[in-house]
């Protein structure tokens, strides 16, 4: 619905927006309704475009492994969103290629217990969880970088990635409750198999176990449950 | 020299192999603007470096892999363009291929890879942004495409380097052989794995992790953004997303009449039904994949579930494959099929020339004109899966007197069998055609007949989007993209996305004029070879066989047709009655240096 509304959005006055929403972010959540109304007085311009919307706060990604092809619009949203241009090496979603043949879209599990937050060595912590939206915001200037990546190592999910020019770990804010990996895949649309990518579907109803399991072990599960007769996803041909 | 100033980064990243080092070629904004990228800037290279009556195989020929401007910026659905002098017709060839090659190659930083020299033992390289490594490809050598991609990318210990890679065919010199591009995309057509495998060359990793220059970022990206919510929304494009190109088989039988069967002796195949696109959705597919932020997500991959081809797992049918591997061989056995498709990507062979050659060589079996023992035995027969994948297996590895003569194409052997096997030898400047028989589909004539490579689908369906083509080959975007590379839109479209993104003011004349350019700078090296308008025809068959039944039953092209063709064509870009580039022309394209060249080439006339 959201999408149909603005087929040609302006990205970067939306992101604009974004920001100072966020900036004045005295919001309040209740019953998954955001009502935005102190923003006015820092960006005049701001509360024009930002009427009252009712928006679910999303504290979760879920990724529908079997439904992603590949086509990586999550990582171009993800870059655009945080640097303004298209970059996959700093996109915070990635796409994992499986022996070729299956695609494995890596998200951040934005886990409870958040090991990489607890692996932290840093006195302030760099690392903290938004507690309105869920994403996981990195200190840049407190982070010690390439020479520590304790998150990294610490990460069930191997979805943790060094920016390849400040050697910081790349972390999911969840673009501040509105994830546009999410939105980019919806936009992808005429998959008849529907978007891959969720938000808030954790919890009631879905298996857990289904994400925890690293990259390649859910490479392992997609070749067994989409090309099953084949258990280790050799052809036959060749040989 | 003015460096780019946005969508490229104004460097050509060229490796030596015979020395094993690499250095940067700087390329100026001028370069780009009239030759793109791609195709465009691959021809410009092709035609001012080699002299006329080159030696494809010769240790300085070269093959570049080009990207273009929208490469690895917003833009949806861009591609790979392999462009070098085809060992197999000896011609200029440019194949453009899906997947993620491309981008990677521009994230890394470049605009093309131009690749020279020839290795003393066999070598893949890695390249990660500006660093290249040569490493030892001794292990790899041998491998099927799959091994080799699979074993490459474990041995760099980088899984989101994208790969290239070529399979026997390629190392044992056939040449019509192909790159596989991420294990089941190929860059055919153009015998590059042939050349790779002169040059010992196993294959190429590339990861990049820069982003493009853009030079209006916000203007860019909003047109790059209505250009994909046209991809996504266009009615009209809405089964490609559903059926790939596999569709088109069912369609091209029962509507269009193009559909080839039997080496193009009809058009009318009922049997479609057990291997198009319905049975493939029916047993076959599981699931769709989508090439760089495409909306259309046109490949399918599938498993084989019973049979002895059970656990197969390969992508298509797509309507070439399906219709030169299915139809075309009286192919009713879908697991065979598919079994024959994975096998031509598994050895990295053309799986058009190699239906073509099949197909030709079956109908010189039931003619008599070939005997099953000149053949080693293999029986070839039509629809019987085990005799060709046991005959496409010895032609990858020219194995015994039948993968050796099968190895020569279709030209070759019919020069060699002769007997009036001329007849029925389908292939137009020594490259079997694709699977659309041109007396159904009349547009196609024009892309088989003066497309510049000779024999490709790829080329245009009339002399106007011949220069559509030109340009799309050169931008190295798809054609699938919601169908406005064919509609009204272009050139806005595409001139709305590359005037913010290079900071350049082009208009709509420009953009025709550089279509026009770039194909007849691909044909002034044709011309150079000694190609002129006896060339630009059809095989005899399209032109003596009327068709015998379906929707277009009694369809035949005629001289007159071609007439029509060549002449349209001919006055559009501004060629002469032989098809030759005038001087004027050359001028008005500022291809001046050109002139000495292709005055030489009419002299011999």
């Amino acid at each position: 619905m959201k999408s149909e509304k603005k087929k040609f959005p302006d990205m970067i006055q939306k992101e604009t927006t974004r920001r100072g929403f966020l900036k004045g972010a005295a919001v309040t959540a209740a019953g998954g309704a955001v009502a935005i109304a102190t923003v006015g007085s820092i960006r005049p311009k701001v509360v024009e475009a930002a009427t009252p919307v009712k928006k679910s706060v999303l504290r979760y990604l879920f990724a529908e492994r079997q439904n992603c092809t590949g086509c990586r619009a999550c990582e171009y949203a993800c870059s655009v969103h945080h640097t303004g241009v298209v970059r996959p090496s700093i996109a915070r979603i990635h796409i994992f290629k499986f022996q070729n043949v299956v695609d494995v879209p890596i998200i951040c599990w934005h886990c409870d217990d958040a090991p990489c937050i607890e692996a932290c060595p840093t006195t302030p912590v760099a690392l903290k969880k938004d507690p309105k939206t869920n994403g996981i915001i990195l200190d840049e200037k407190t982070c010690l970088g390439a020479k520590c990546m304790k998150c990294q190592e610490a990460c069930p999910a191997e979805f943790i990635r060094a920016n390849p020019d400040t050697g910081n770990p790349l972390m999911c804010d969840l673009c501040g409750g509105d994830p546009k990996c999410v939105e980019a895949c919806l936009e992808q649309s005429g998959n008849p198999q529907g978007p891959c990518l969720l938000a808030n579907k954790l919890g009631f109803g879905v298996n857990q176990a289904y994400r925890n399991v690293t990259p390649e072990e859910a490479g392992e599960d997609l070749m067994g449950l989409l090309f099953y007769p084949n258990k280790t996803g050799e052809r036959r041909s060749g040989s | 020299m003015t460096a780019p100033r946005g969508g490229y980064f104004g460097k050509i990243l060229e490796i030596d192999l015979s020395r094993q080092k690499y250095k940067t070629r700087e390329i100026s904004d001028d370069e780009c603007r009239k030759y793109i990228g791609g195709a465009g800037m691959g021809g410009y290279f092709l035609a001012s470096e080699y002299k006329a009556h080159h030696d494809p195989l010769a240790e300085d020929s070269f093959i570049f892999i080009g990207v273009g401007p929208l490469n690895g910026t917003y833009c949806v659905s861009t591609r790979t363009s392999i462009v070098n002098m085809n060992p197999y017709t000896g011609l200029l060839s440019h194949a453009e291929v899906g997947a993620h090659l491309g981008n990677e190659i521009k994230w890394a930083g470049w605009d093309g890879i131009y690749i020279k020299g020839r290795s003393k033992n066999p070598v893949y390289l890695y390249i990660k942004d500006d660093k290249v490594q040569f490493r030892d490809a001794g292990k790899l050598w041998g491998k099927t495409t799959e091994d080799a991609d699979e074993s490459m990318r474990q041995e760099i210990d980088d899984s989101y380097a994208r790969t290239a890679v070529i399979g026997p065919a390629g190392e044992n010199g056939v040449p019509f052989a192909a790159v596989i591009i991420e294990r089941f995309r190929a860059a055919a057509r153009t015998g590059t794995g042939a050349l790779m495998g002169n040059k010992k060359l196993k294959g190429i990793a590339v990861r990049g992790t820069k982003a493009v220059p853009v030079e209006d970022n916000k203007k860019f990206y909003q047109a790059a953004k209505a250009a994909k919510q046209l991809a996504v929304d266009k009615e009209g494009w809405q089964g490609i997303k559903r059926w790939g190109t596999a569709g088109l088989l069912e369609l091209k039988h029962w509507v269009s009449g193009s559909l080839i069967t039997k080496n193009f002796q009809t058009t009318w195949y009922p049997d479609i039904e057990y291997i198009g696109g319905e049975e493939a959705n029916r047993t076959f597919w599981k699931r769709h994949v989508a090439c760089n932020h495409c909306p259309v997500h046109c490949q399918k991959y599938g498993v084989i579930r019973e049979g002895k081809h059970a656990g197969l797992i390969a992508e298509g049918p797509e309507y070439e494959t399906g219709g030169l591997l299915g139809s075309n061989l009286g192919m009713s056995d879908f697991a065979g099929m598919m079994a024959m498709i994975e096998l031509c990507d598994a050895m990295g062979i053309d799986a058009i020339s190699t239906g073509g050659v099949l197909a030709f060589t079956t109908e010189c079996i039931d003619r008599g004109v070939l005997k099953p023992g000149d053949l080693d035995g293999v029986a070839l027969k039509w629809g019987d899966a085990d005799a060709y994948l046991e005959m496409i297996r010895k032609m990858a590895y020219q194995d015994g007197k039948g993968g050796k003569l099968l190895a020569k194409g279709v030209r070759k052997m019919s020069q060699e069998i002769g007997q009036g096997s001329e007849a029925w030898a389908v292939h137009v400047k020594g490259k079997e055609i694709a699977a659309h028989d041109p007396r159904g589909d009349k547009g196609r004539a024009y892309s088989y007949a003066l497309g510049t490579c000779g024999g490709d689908h790829h080329e245009g369906g009339s002399p106007a989007t011949q220069a559509r083509w030109g340009m799309l080959n050169s931008l190295v975007m798809c054609s699938f993209v919601g169908g406005y590379p064919w509609g009204k839109e272009t050139p806005g479209i595409f001139t709305a996305m590359l005037n913010p993104l290079c900071g350049w003011n082009m208009s709509d004349d420009e953009y025709w004029t550089t279509g026009k350019r770039i194909i007849t700078i691909e044909r002034c090296f044709q011309v150079r070879e000694g190609i002129n308008r006896k060339d630009d025809v059809l095989p005899t068959r399209f032109t003596t066989e009327k068709l015998p039944e379906g929707p277009k039953k009694g369809a035949i092209f005629t001289a007159e047709d071609t007439k029509k063709m060549q002449e349209a064509t001919y006055s559009y870009f501004g060629w002469d009655d032989n098809g030759i580039p005038t001087d004027k022309t050359l001028k008005a394209y500022d291809l001046e240096y050109l002139v000495d060249d292709v005055r030489e080439a009419k002299k011999a006339l």
